[in-house]
């Protein structure tokens, strides 16, 4: 079908304007600076930012009114999105505005809604994603970490790994298994479960970044209250399919991949070959105009899932799979392209650099130890919110009735 | 050019894989690697590697070497792929030793000998800021002062540059627009500072700068203003090939390993290994690395043969040992999904290894455009 809702909206160029004043004004200078030399924010310093978002209620622009957002078109998420890269800012985080507050608002009860909104609308809280398991990578239905009912409370015992920034979590969402004997995609259960409850641990992954980024996250004996399940016991896995739909058009993150481009931009016209800088290579034009053609083609995809979110309640999951896909390879098309620069500069990774107070001398251009890291990052990209693999099998399977 | 029977050839192979297999694992990689306050490789390992004759494969047996060629050469860079050795081979038995036998007088080359009983230890500091992978452009000039050298210039990242003895240093002579000669700058001299770094792969090295550096006359190597650039060309190519032979041998490992965990990882309800798209996935990780192998096979025997395509040969090698070992090393992670992200196991730092491989002394787009060139050249 070549057919496309389309929605007509008034001109953004207002509303962009307002974003760009915004953040030239509110986004505080040591952020920007740090921004500017990728280096890594603390926790404080990224929720000072998001608070500051949260007065305008820009976190979660695009969450429907009803549910406290601002009712924005995919165009003006995306619009958002841009401004926020363009003026060095943080990207938006995923965990609470795409990820728990949909399936909160969508599938939660009116005290959870009470209880977790705000939080997420204000950016005052962390969350994380308790999903995968050591056991249960692509087959995430094969979780193990079990909730057994004990009065009012779960009794939770297991692991959950690859946990990103749990080691800075006021939350987590997670599915545990509540139903021991039940075909496994039929015993999992969603629950919230508060990072400051006795019995969980958590220990640092050292990446091969060399930054600590992802976590293990043990449970021993943790007591969660029943009334921090959302919607039914054993129907988990239909909030789970539904939040994943959501993340995958999340992964694809646009700020960063517009940041990108223009950061990998600005490190060819600095770096030069046989003296000439390489924005002068034919090779090299060509391999940015091919970025950018993908950069157009997986927004497009992407105003077509937001649009779809907004007339249906959630993207499809087929549709969200194929922008994951696409989306995933750019951004690795993007820090490749990025990395074939400073090959030009020897390859150094000077990865210390990333952290504030570094003093040292920088080789080559100043952004090179955040491209290489973004790029080591980024390997993960089509691994992570369902393999690569595993999304070729959903459309497959749910769009090619294979 | 000399070079081995197959039946050394095969016994060379051999040695390295027994030896290094027992003092090489990922484990002694990861304490001399990030050893605190280390040189992010091993001072023992190194004499090791002279008691195996493994430094002086390919040195004249004048230096106590086996004047094996590049293939033998090639043999010792694939293990050194294979198992990520972190000592600086490329630098001194590959480059700085290239250097000196093509372009050093007869009594520079007694300097070999220190360099097969692993008593010399060589970087080679050519590149510069704003030279890209172009082999020419040099801007460091040295000008004759007081019966010596004096030596100004920045050169680019260097691997080993931090501690190498010795530093073999390209500089246009008496002006900008002199002829390109090479000069040998003890690291410790006067007038140098070091930035010592990581690279990408967790091997350390250094870019160089020279203020007023003084020399002796005995420096140079060679006793003529002979412009070095050809020879220089030449020994970037004998690099390059030396990196893609590594690249193979890190390849061949990635694949290895890829496969064996594969074999065990456990979804759906069976292993991996199980499924058609990842078994031809570990097909395609597979040829690629035997295209590999043999191209550059190709390439360090038309070397060694002396062959008038030699040159465009390692063009073509590297360009398909860089786009292969892209795909190898970034399927070697996809395929490992989460566990491939950590530090911890062996997979990334293959990325990581072969990643490097692939950028050092030109990358297949670069190298692409030199085989046209080669061809409308030849």
């Amino acid at each position: 079908m070549f057919i496309r809702t389309v929605e007509h909206n008034a001109s953004l160029d207002q509303f962009r304007a307002e974003v760009r004043a915004f953040c030239e004004k509110e986004l505080p200078q040591s952020i920007r600076q740090k921004q500017a030399r990728g280096q890594h924010l603390t926790k404080e310093e990224y929720i000072s930012w998001l608070q500051r978002l949260g007065t305008r209620g820009w976190n979660t622009g695009k969450w429907p009114k009803e549910h406290g957002g601002l009712g924005w078109s995919p165009e003006q998420h995306i619009a958002f999105q841009e401004e926020l890269g363009r003026a060095g800012a943080p990207p938006l985080m995923s965990f609470g505005p795409t990820m728990a507050g949909p399936v909160i608002y969508t599938f939660g009860s009116e005290a959870q809604k009470a209880q977790h909104l705000p939080g997420i609308i204000k950016g005052d809280l962390w969350w994380c994603q308790g999903y995968s398991e050591p056991g249960a990578g692509s087959d995430l239905a094969a979780l193990k970490t079990r909730a057994d009912r004990d009065g009012d409370d779960y009794i939770v015992n297991g692991q959950k790994i690859w946990t990103s920034t749990a080691h800075w979590a006021d939350w987590m969402f997670a599915l545990v298994r509540t139903d021991q004997t039940a075909k496994k995609q039929e015993g999992i259960s969603f629950v919230l479960i508060d990072m400051k409850t006795p019995g969980i641990t958590v220990r640092p992954i050292i990446g091969i970044t060399l930054g600590h980024h992802l976590n293990e996250v043990f449970f021993d004996n943790v007591r969660v209250p029943i009334s921090n399940r959302i919607g039914e016991e054993n129907k988990g896995w239909t909030y789970a399919k539904f939040l994943l739909a959501n993340e995958r058009v999340g992964n694809v993150d646009v700020a960063k991949v517009e940041g990108n481009i223009e950061q990998i931009r600005a490190l060819m016209a600095e770096t030069r070959e046989g003296g000439k800088p390489l924005t002068e290579d034919p090779v090299f034009q060509r391999r940015l105009a091919e970025l950018e053609v993908g950069l157009a083609t997986v927004k497009a995809l992407m105003a077509d899932q937001l649009a779809a979110a907004r007339l249906n309640g959630a993207p499809s999951l087929m549709g969200a799979a194929a922008l994951k896909l696409r989306g995933t390879e750019l951004q690795q098309g993007i820090l490749q392209t990025g990395l074939d620069v400073l090959g030009r500069h020897g390859m150094v990774y000077q990865h210390e650099a990333l952290h504030a107070g570094w003093n040292g001398e920088m080789i080559g251009p100043e952004s090179s130890a955040d491209v290489v890291y973004e790029h080591l990052y980024r390997r993960a990209a089509t691994i992570y919110g369902g393999s690569s693999e595993v999304q070729k099998n959903i459309i497959a399977k749910g769009a090619l009735g294979l | 050019m000399p070079s081995l029977s197959s039946e050394e050839r095969q016994q060379l192979h051999d040695s390295l894989l027994e030896m290094l297999t027992d003092k090489y694992p990922f484990e002694q990689w990861k304490k001399l690697a990030r050893a605190p306050g280390g040189e992010s490789f091993g001072r023992a390992e190194w004499k090791q590697y002279a008691d195996m004759g493994w430094l002086g494969i390919s040195l004249p047996e004048a230096a106590g070497g086996s004047a094996g060629g590049m293939t033998e050469l090639g043999i010792v860079m694939a293990a050194a792929g294979r198992f990520m050795l972190l000592e600086p081979l490329l630098g001194t038995i590959v480059l700085g030793a290239g250097a000196i036998e093509r372009a050093g007088t007869a009594k520079q080359q007694e300097l070999l000998g220190s360099i097969a009983t692993g008593d010399l230890i060589l970087a080679f500091c050519h590149t510069e800021p704003g030279a890209g992978y172009d082999r020419d452009y040099v801007t460091s000039v040295a000008t004759k002062a007081g019966g010596g050298w004096r030596i100004d210039g920045e050169k680019g990242f260097a691997l080993g540059a931090h501690a190498a003895d010795t530093l073999v240093v390209s500089a246009r002579i008496g002006s900008a627009t002199g002829p390109v000669g090479l000069f040998l700058v003890p690291r410790t001299a006067e007038g140098i500072s070091l930035n010592q770094a990581p690279a990408f792969d967790g091997r350390f090295g250094a870019t160089v700068r020279l203020q007023g550096v003084t020399v002796p006359a005995d420096a140079r190597l060679g006793d003529s203003d002979a412009d070095r650039l050809p020879i220089i060309d030449a020994l970037i190519d004998r690099a390059a090939i030396a990196c893609c032979a590594e690249a193979v041998g890190a390849m061949a490992a990635a694949t290895d390993i890829t496969v064996e965990y594969l074999k065990t990882r456990q979804q759906f309800g069976q292993p991996l290994s199980k499924f058609q798209v990842l078994q031809h996935r570990l097909v395609d990780m597979s040829v690629s690395t035997e295209e590999a192998r043999a191209i550059v096979h190709a390439a360090l025997q038309a070397i060694d043969d002396g062959a008038a395509d030699a040159a465009r040969l390692v063009a073509m090698a590297k360009v398909k040992t860089a786009q292969t070992g892209r795909f190898v090393g970034s399927q070697a992670i996809q395929l490992h999904g989460g566990m491939g992200m950590t530090d911890e196991l062996v997979v990334g730092h293959y990325y990581k290894r072969i990643t490097m491989c692939e950028s050092l002394f030109g990358d297949a787009e670069w190298y692409l455009k030199r085989v046209g060139k080669l061809r409308d050249a030849a």
